[in-house]
């Protein structure tokens, strides 16, 4: 990662390296927004952070099922 | 009987409210009212929790009551430096890995078993459903590593922050955003090799080619 005037520049692997921590929203600002300047310049990149979202949006879609039984009883 | 000594309090911090201590206080003391409560609370997750890493709902549900069983067991032992769920989850994992070293034996997932009825749902659009959830799960049982299974599960699927994470699977906050982020990958990687439809346009298709595996 080099510096562009005040912003930081990365390339695709430091970026992609940092997709599932960006997705979290657990970067900083100033690396945040250096991953988000990279996304606006690279369009693979750009693809390959859509499709992780995607497949996490699929996962997401993994229903929660009621328990078939009562285990156990305490009584 | 057992009751917290008073320095175990001052542990306990924002995420033990006083009521489920109350609750856990009362279970050692063998109330069946404390017991039961604790175990309504927490059945559906942990529940969940198994046959979403398993895949396989009679497995699922003898795990779940080993759980309940070993946690109300042990629950002198328990020292509110966690959350009780978080200490419920712990033992629950544990169970898992377990049972993965003992049996090595392949579990099959079989649709029927995890049909998702819903009333409002015309039977077409009940089998599409049926379809996705088994598409889903057959990606996470096939094509993770344990550990990887286990970090998606508890982050994607429950939301659990990285710190609950690591005090779940006994590893250091770091390890586990490295591993989260080692599963993601290899989880997208599946629908991609596949040419999951839902990649090529916006729509959320009933992947196809995850079906033909």
């Amino acid at each position: 990662m080099h510096l562009r005037g005040d912003v930081r520049i990365m390339n695709c692997e430091e970026a992609r390296a940092l997709f599932s921590e960006f997705y979290d929203g657990e970067l900083n600002q100033e690396i945040a927004q250096a991953v988000k300047e990279h996304l606006a310049d690279c369009q693979e990149c750009r693809e390959e952070y859509k499709n992780l979202k995607k497949s996490l949006k699929i996962l997401s879609k993994l229903k929660i099922l009621e328990a078939p039984r009562n285990y156990v009883s305490f009584n | 009987m057992k009751l917290l000594p008073k320095k175990e309090h001052q542990y306990i911090g924002a995420r033990m409210n006083f009521i489920e201590l109350n609750l856990i206080e009362s279970a050692r003391r063998g109330d069946s009212h404390g017991l039961n409560r604790l175990f309504s609370q927490h059945q559906r997750y942990i529940f969940n929790l198994m046959l979403q890493l398993t895949g396989d709902v009679a497995l699922a549900d003898d795990l779940t009551q080993e759980t309940f069983l070993m946690a109300f067991r042990k629950l002198h032992s328990f020292r509110c430096q966690a959350s009780f769920r978080t200490w419920l989850s712990r033992i629950a994992i544990n169970l898992f890995r377990l049972e993965f070293r003992r049996k090595t034996k392949h579990y099959s997932l079989c649709l029927e078993k995890i049909t998702v009825p819903s009333h409002q749902d015309n039977p077409e659009r009940v089998v599409i459903k049926s379809e996705l959830q088994w598409c889903i799960l057959h990606n996470l049982q096939q094509h993770l590593p344990n550990k990887y299974r286990e970090v998606l599960v508890l982050r994607d699927l429950h939301h659990l922050s990285y710190k609950e994470i690591s005090e779940i699977l006994g590893w250091s906050v770091s390890k586990t955003k490295t591993c989260l982020h080692r599963a993601r990958q290899m989880f997208r990687q599946q629908f991609v090799n596949n040419k999951c439809k839902a990649f090529a346009d916006d729509y959320l298709c009933i992947c196809e080619g995850m079906l033909e595996l």
